[in-house]
């Protein structure tokens, strides 16, 4: 029987395609009607949010959660590697394989732990000695992070700008949302609160580069759900509240609210964090896995006969590889594209300037760039895709405000995403100036 | 089409609860279409059509924050359970504990292993789902923009930056965590090199399973949309470097054969 388990049948795809839950308004009337349902409403409320005082930061408050007890016992090292020798039991079996599953051991390495007193208490003690909620290594947005359980959002002066744009002025607009006010973010239409949950709307003072301290809103003009980010900490400091209430059954969630004397914390939050806690401490072992809900009664059957048969200790190891392959995958790529957006926010950031430049110099934009521009010495960097001029001058442009031989040196020790980001600059321009010309006037509202 | 296609797929292959809170992509594709095959040259015409776009967007980005958000409270409270689930079968059923018994020992041991390990990748496929949305939205952007001149995708993909859903540090660091508390519960033991050749390929088969199966898509779907487009640009992705590829792709199972 196990031989029938290792056919290697190719994998069919029997899906059916997924409903999806995305309800796309037909036709523009029905986005303008409710376009300008949410301008009426945002006004009002605009006027109710914000200018709540900044708080001082409330991470202290929550830090004099008591360190959770040392766990004070022995072990017997030779105990435990028996039982995890016992529960590797194997049957031989015999299938072709790849290389690759031998170098996929030998990256694991040799995990030659000894099962010390001193290991044990690390482990357990290890969310203890983590830092300070600042979890955000990048830059000025780390703010978020160092949010405990806020979320900033300037939805309102954003949705603002965006609805009663008619023609987009962007640098109006962008203006807010400059590098040096990284808080700002996506605004939240406020006409459907019913539906989503508010998030925390954040301190007018931010877009004045005030993110060094912990900004916590007063309670926001929808009353319902306004939804907060919990950390560890944080989460720390309720087990603390409820454990000196008596257990996560007798207390309350009052009770916790006020013991944990959090600003900002609303006895919302707190109900429906107590909920989670007592239904994933009351069902261990189906709230561990909400994926053993979902395996089918066939795949039960097999995982029961897969331990007693096959080494369900390997199959763990393995999965646990490729999850943290995945992971590794992941915060790779995600470190890329933060990279790109970086990059390219710097480039444009360094093509407006040169814009202005250009600007204060007076007379006829054009005329005056072009002849600014030709005795340009040619600098190292890489050509143009597009033969338009403007783009060309514009490329030239990029080297003149020094971008030119050190960036494209860095670019070109980057990856090859890196080193077009340049290029990419001077198309995304032309395709403006096939519809609003090369005039530097416009070009204010290409603000990217 | 092929991250629709791919997005379609990992959709398919998650877990339930998850299916409609990923980025309706296919959607919003058709509506970057319809507004550049109905724009006309008016500019307010354009505005319109835009603020329609940006709303559905932010919709969308709503739905990641709440949904992510939630997750995220659920894994710190389940993290901290599973550390003191080991500490309480320690305690009482491990060698040095209240009522020591090797056999519930490593019963409840093994239960911890396997919850610990899908715990772990439940996480790991938030991260993903992060990433994925984000992918997508940057690809709807950068279409948007191709079809309509527009120049939204940069200053959007801005604020997307720094939306909570792509914030996963915290999720990546419980992660990280997880390991170590693998690794320190589970010390991996060393084998003779057949021995463990021999485990793998039975440990294949168990790629049939929920939360493993649904890694394993989305590893290969990363490396498939990486892979290198017809659009290839500056602001795309290099092809993605996966070691154990061969290994990965052999996961690549149907359902287990029923047991009769």
């Amino acid at each position: 029987m196990p031989s029938s388990f290792l056919a290697l049948t190719s994998f069919k795809d029997k899906y059916s395609t997924s409903p999806s839950s995305f309800q796309v308004s037909s036709g523009r009337e029905v986005m303008e009607n409710s376009v300008s349902l949410q301008e009426s409403s945002l006004a009002p409320s605009n006027g109710t949010l914000g200018n709540s005082s900044l708080s001082p930061s409330i991470v202290t408050d929550h830090m004099c959660a008591s360190a959770l007890p040392h766990v004070q016992h022995s072990h017997n090292p030779a105990f435990i590697s028996q039982s995890s020798r016992d529960l590797a039991s194997l049957l031989p079996l015999d299938a072709s394989f790849s290389q690759s599953t031998a170098s996929l051991i030998h990256t694991q390495g040799n995990k030659d732990v000894s099962w010390s007193l001193d290991r044990l208490q690390m482990f357990l003690d290890f969310p203890e000695n983590t830092p300070a909620p600042n979890q955000l290594v990048e830059s000025s947005t780390s703010v978020l992070a160092s949010e405990d359980h806020n979320k900033k959002t300037n939805w309102q002066e954003w949705a603002d700008d965006l609805i009663n744009v008619v023609d987009p002025d962007w640098s109006k607009i962008l203006d807010n949302t400059n590098v040096l006010n990284p808080r700002v973010e996506l605004p939240k239409p406020s006409g459907d609160i019913s539906k989503q949950q508010p998030q925390f709307h954040q301190n007018q003072l931010v877009p004045h580069g005030e993110f060094s301290s912990h900004a916590y809103p007063s309670s926001t003009a929808p009353p319902t759900k306004p939804r907060m980010r919990w950390t560890p900490e944080l989460h720390e400091a309720f087990l603390e509240a409820v454990n000196q209430l008596g257990g996560s059954e007798r207390a309350t969630p009052k009770g916790i609210l006020k013991l944990m004397n959090v600003e900002g914390l609303t006895i919302y939050h707190v109900k429906s964090h107590l909920q989670k806690y007592r239904t994933a401490r009351y069902m261990p072992e189906t709230s561990e896995g909400t994926s053993e809900k979902r395996i089918t009664s066939i795949e039960e059957m097999k995982s029961i006969d897969l331990k007693t048969s096959i080494g369900i200790t390997e199959a763990l190891r393995l999965q646990v590889e490729v999850q943290k392959q995945l992971h590794e995958q992941l915060e790779i790529q995600r470190n890329l594209q933060l990279r790109i957006e970086e990059q390219g926010r710097y480039l444009q950031m360094m093509f407006e300037k040169q814009k202005k430049v250009e600007d204060e110099k007076g007379g006829a934009p054009s005329s005056a760039s072009d002849d600014l521009l030709a005795p340009l010495p040619g600098s190292k960097h890489p050509p143009c895709n597009n033969g338009k001029s403007d783009s060309e001058a514009l490329e030239q442009d990029h080297s003149r405000t020094g971008i030119g031989p050190g960036n494209a040196g860095t670019n070109e020790d980057k990856s090859s995403s890196g080193v077009s980001t340049k290029q990419k600059m001077p198309e995304t321009e032309s395709t403006v100036h096939d519809e609003s010309g090369f005039s530097v006037s416009k070009r204010a509202r290409t603000e990217k | 089409m092929k991250f629709g296609k791919r997005l379609k797929q990992q959709i398919e292959e998650s877990l339930p609860a998850w299916r409609d809170k990923f980025l309706s992509y296919k959607e919003l594709k058709k509506l970057v279409r319809q507004i550049s095959s109905a724009e006309s040259c008016v500019e307010y015409g354009k505005a319109d059509a835009e603020a329609e776009f940006v709303h559905l967007l932010n919709n969308e980005i709503d739905k990641f924050n709440v949904f992510f958000m939630e997750q995220e409270e659920d894994f710190i409270i389940r993290h901290k359970e599973l550390q003191q689930r080991i500490k309480r079968v320690i305690e009482t059923w491990g060698p040095n504990g209240t009522k020591p018994s090797e056999a519930e020992y490593k019963d409840e041991m093994a239960k911890i292993r396997k919850d610990i390990v899908n715990f772990h990748g439940e996480m790991v496929l938030l991260v993903n789902y992060s990433n994925i949305n984000y992918t997508g939205l940057a690809k709807i952007l950068k279409k948007y923009d191709k079809r309509t001149g527009g120049l939204l995708r940069l200053p959007f993909i801005q604020k997307v930056l720094q939306q909570p859903f792509f914030i996963t540090d915290l999720v990546s660091k419980l992660v990280k965590e997880c390991e170590n508390i693998i690794d320190e519960v589970f010390p991996v033991e060393q084998e003779d090199e057949e021995e463990i050749v021999k485990e793998q390929r039975e440990a294949i088969t168990v790629a049939g399973k929920g939360i493993f199966r649904n890694t394993v898509a989305a590893l290969l779907s990363m490396q498939e949309i990486r892979r290198g487009s017809s659009t290839y640009g500056h602001f795309s992705l290099p092809p993605m470097d996966l070691p154990d590829s061969d290994l990965i792709h052999s996961f690549q199972l149907n359902s287990p054969i029923p047991i009769v």
